[in-house]
């Protein structure tokens, strides 16, 4: 099932608005170039607003899939 | 007439879920991510509504209704409830919409918000506010294109046209939605510019029909949820505004439903729902004491350059900015 080198995972299903944004850049800061996120995410508009910040923060959004009724993993590069 | 409510409402509620229309987040993206989508989707509808307001009014379907003028309850109100909505999760239409996508954390918040801002209308908090409304400011206008009596707005105070107004206003607004640098892009279901266009073509129209219901004012929040509260405890009837919340629920959950998005959201530490029972109750003592919230000011009152309505809005903004930086903003 791996697709990615998932260096992280970050399972912010159910969390209030914007707690998985939040979270996700915390994580990214935290992380070294090359190194993989994955945010598992169930809120909508957290999926539609946190790729516009991972483009102004300069990472690179590998890509979004749907696992499940309104249920996404994020995968992220660090750049 | 209240039905007509109902119907609004649902059309309301399917716009803020596909359009994911929420006034917290629009006010918070701009100072946490440097994120102005949502801002400027709020500016555009602003704009356009304070034309079809008076549209509308010049056409005799309408009154326009600025609310009381009241510093110290629109500052101290707004404030409370712009730092509510942080630890709610959402502004007064966020949590209200996000319930019918099944986010567990927003029916407490909402829960709490009803019921709070019908304890500070009628109940424990009560005296609070009767003491405050008679500091209420308002004008005998002489145009027909407002009430008899209402709050001062721009336009009466300057002693000048509304159209005049409405037009700096609008184009003020426009210049934001459009002129600003770094535009911040995001795939809404319903892109920003339509929903816009939706929301000003439907808030005159809500205008039109809560009056012919006997409530001279536009799209609200708080009124329909002490409503509900009301019809709920008490032998009440529910009332166009009341209706009016019930399908903005209803519209959120069939659009989300339809759109694969229905989901029971339940957050992993328990301590969230904590928090968010908080900011329902800061949420709805703060909309109480203001006049209104995020839809009532901002939304409907900010168009008719009611000084209450932007007085409470700049209130809301810096209530939200102080929880927001405390919660999100620091050591980032």
């Amino acid at each position: 099932m791996a697709k990615y080198q998932v260096t992280k995972t970050l399972d912010v299903r159910g969390e209030v608005c914007p707690v998985p944004d939040v979270e996700t850049s915390r994580a990214l800061k935290s992380m070294k170039s090359g190194e993989i996120l994955e945010v598992w995410i169930d809120y909508p508009m957290s999926k539609e607003r946190i790729p516009e910040t991972v483009k102004k923060l300069g990472h690179e959004l590998l890509e979004i899939e749907e696992i499940g009724p309104s249920e996404w993993k994020l995968y992220i590069k660090v750049k | 007439m209240v039905w007509t409510g109902l119907v609004i409402g649902i059309i309301f509620g399917v716009v803020l879920q596909r359009g994911r229309i929420c006034f917290n987040s629009a006010f918070r993206d701009v100072l946490i991510f440097k994120d102005n989508y949502l801002m400027r989707l709020a500016a555009l509808t602003l704009g356009l509504q304070s034309i079809t307001f008076l549209i509308f009014a010049q056409a005799g379907l309408i009154k326009l209704a600025p609310m009381p003028l009241n510093w110290i309850a629109n500052i101290v109100g707004g404030y409370i409830f712009g730092v509510g909505m942080v630890l709610g999760g959402g502004c007064a239409s966020g949590v209200t919409y996000r319930i019918g996508e099944g986010m567990t954390t927003a029916w407490l918040a909402a829960l709490a918000f009803g019921l709070t801002a019908r304890a500070t209308e009628a109940g424990l908090f009560s005296k609070w506010i009767s003491w405050l409304r008679s500091y209420n400011v308002t004008v005998q206008n002489t145009t027909a294109l407002y009430a008899p009596k209402t709050g001062p707005s721009v336009a009466t105070i300057l002693g000048i046209s509304p159209w005049i107004v409405s037009v700096i206003f609008a184009l003020l607004m426009l210049w934001y939605a459009f002129g600003v640098k770094n535009k911040s892009q995001r795939p809404s279901r319903l892109n920003w510019i339509a929903a816009s266009v939706l929301i000003a073509i439907l808030a005159p129209i809500a205008w039109w029909a809560s009056a012919k219901a006997g409530r001279n004012y536009g799209l609200g929040i708080t009124g329909g949820w002490t409503n509900i509260i009301s019809v709920y405890t008490g032998n009440v009837k529910l009332s166009w505004i009341g209706a009016e919340v019930l399908g903005i629920i209803i519209g959120s959950a069939i659009s989300a439903i339809i759109g694969k998005e229905f989901k029971l959201r339940m957050p992993k530490d328990p301590k969230t729902y904590v928090q968010v029972l908080a900011g329902g109750f800061l949420m709805g003592f703060g909309a109480a004491t203001a006049g209104g919230c995020n839809i009532g000011h901002f939304l409907t009152g900010v168009p008719l350059l009611a000084i209450s309505s932007i007085v409470a809005s700049v209130f809301f903004i810096l209530g939200n900015w102080t929880m927001a930086w405390f919660l999100y903003g620091r050591q980032k």
